[in-house]
């Protein structure tokens, strides 16, 4: 291969991979955001004392499930 | 063919013998010497634009520079294949044939042997080397600049910390550290749990967390790596040693070599004792930078640690 065909064959390469779509699309960029989820049903705040899987004022469930140790969520998150 | 079985008394190999198998060799080295030539060329041209898209790729998974060094990477694939394919039909066939005809104990098989052993030497050991030499070199044009991703992150960071406020209050909420994953903040005024969402680049952290502890304690590898090899080092000098004692007469060399071998054994043994202190070191060390990077995770890791050391 001499090194034009070289050169042309790395441009033809370049060119292919910059090109041609990413399987599974664009990586989405996103930045850091805050936001509060209230309860749907009687738009009451959510207190961390109160626990984090159901509405202290009118038992609306947020989270089915019963939280267990994680990394910044622990088993007393789970409300009463 | 070659009129080897013709006379009862031994005779040395024909011309036509030497001459297809000198002729073989000759072109196979030619061959081998124009694969080479091609990495070389391919592998010189191709390194710096490697480096340059890698630099310019924007997507944070680096997907049009990784597609690239495939493409790269197929070419070389398709040299090696090309090499393993001629030595197949070449050089093994015109051995498989012509053992086929020559007995063993005949003076020309020694000839067919030397023929066969030196193009796998050229093939095996020269050419495979400059391959791997070629492969390692692309290979390495993906090693991400992972202090510089650390700073973007922890420079993000310092920006983003003080901007929130809680949703429910307006009350200013501070982010105290690093976080990766979307978590749960309680505002000191109201007590609500305002759900904070990281940016994607502060999401890369956890995955680019143990190459840079790696990185940063890669002298401490090369280190135990060193140590490592240098046992077989040890062991094959004192085996060539133990070998030329087989004819030994004289007996004061003979108890030199002795002296020599048995201090060749301590050195060996002092390696094999170092080798697993030297990567006790090296994980710890990296295990601590891991730790520095990640402090969420330090239980996570000491439980990674443990393991690896009983694993030992």
């Amino acid at each position: 291969m001499t090194d034009k065909k070289i050169g042309s064959f790395l441009q033809k390469l370049k060119e292919k991979a910059s090109q041609q779509e990413h399987y599974g699309g664009e990586a989405e960029t996103t930045a850091a955001g805050m936001s509060a989820r209230s309860c749907p049903q009687c738009g009451a705040g959510r207190a961390q004392h109160d626990g984090l899987t159901r509405c202290s004022y009118c038992g609306f469930e947020f989270i089915e499930t019963t939280l267990t140790d994680g990394l910044y969520i622990k088993k007393e998150d789970n409300s009463q | 063919m070659f009129g080897l079985f013709n006379n009862k008394k031994e005779e040395p190999a024909s011309p036509g013998l030497t001459t297809l198998l000198q002729e073989t060799q000759e072109r196979w080295f030619t061959f081998l010497g124009k694969l080479e030539t091609r990495m070389e060329e391919l592998g010189t041209a191709a390194l710096p634009e490697l480096r340059e898209a890698l630099a310019a790729d924007t997507d944070p998974y680096k997907r049009t520079f990784l597609k690239m060094q495939s493409g790269v990477n197929g070419q070389f694939e398709n040299i090696r294949q090309k090499a393993y394919d001629t030595y197949d039909q070449q050089v093994n066939g015109l051995y498989d044939q012509l053992s086929n005809e020559i007995p063993v104990l005949h003076p020309a098989h020694n000839q067919l042997m030397d023929f066969r052993n030196s193009c796998s030497d050229r093939y095996h050991q020269q050419f495979d080397s400059k391959y791997h030499y070629w492969r390692d070199q692309i290979q390495a044009t993906s090693r991400r600049d992972l202090e510089t991703e650390y700073r973007q992150i922890l420079d993000e960071f310092e920006q983003v910390k003080n901007q929130f406020t809680c949703s429910q209050c307006g009350a200013p909420i501070a982010i105290q550290k690093i976080f990766f994953i979307s978590t749960y903040l309680p505002c000191p005024s109201c007590q609500t749990q305002n759900s904070f969402e990281p940016g994607s680049q502060a999401r890369q952290l956890q995955f680019i967390a143990r190459d840079l502890a790696e990185q940063r304690t890669a002298h401490l590898h090369t280190a135990y790596e060193k140590e490592n090899a240098l046992e077989r080092e040890y062991y094959h000098e004192a085996h060539t040693l133990k070998l030329s004692t087989i004819h030994e007469h004289d007996k004061k060399i003979l108890a030199q070599k002795e002296a020599e071998m048995a201090a060749i054994e301590a050195r060996r043994q002092e390696s094999i004792r170092r080798t697993p202190e030297l990567y006790r070191q090296y994980l710890r060390a990296m295990y601590d930078e891991l730790n520095l990077i990640l402090p969420d995770l330090k239980d996570h890791h000491e439980k990674m640690y443990q393991n690896q050391m009983n694993g030992q």
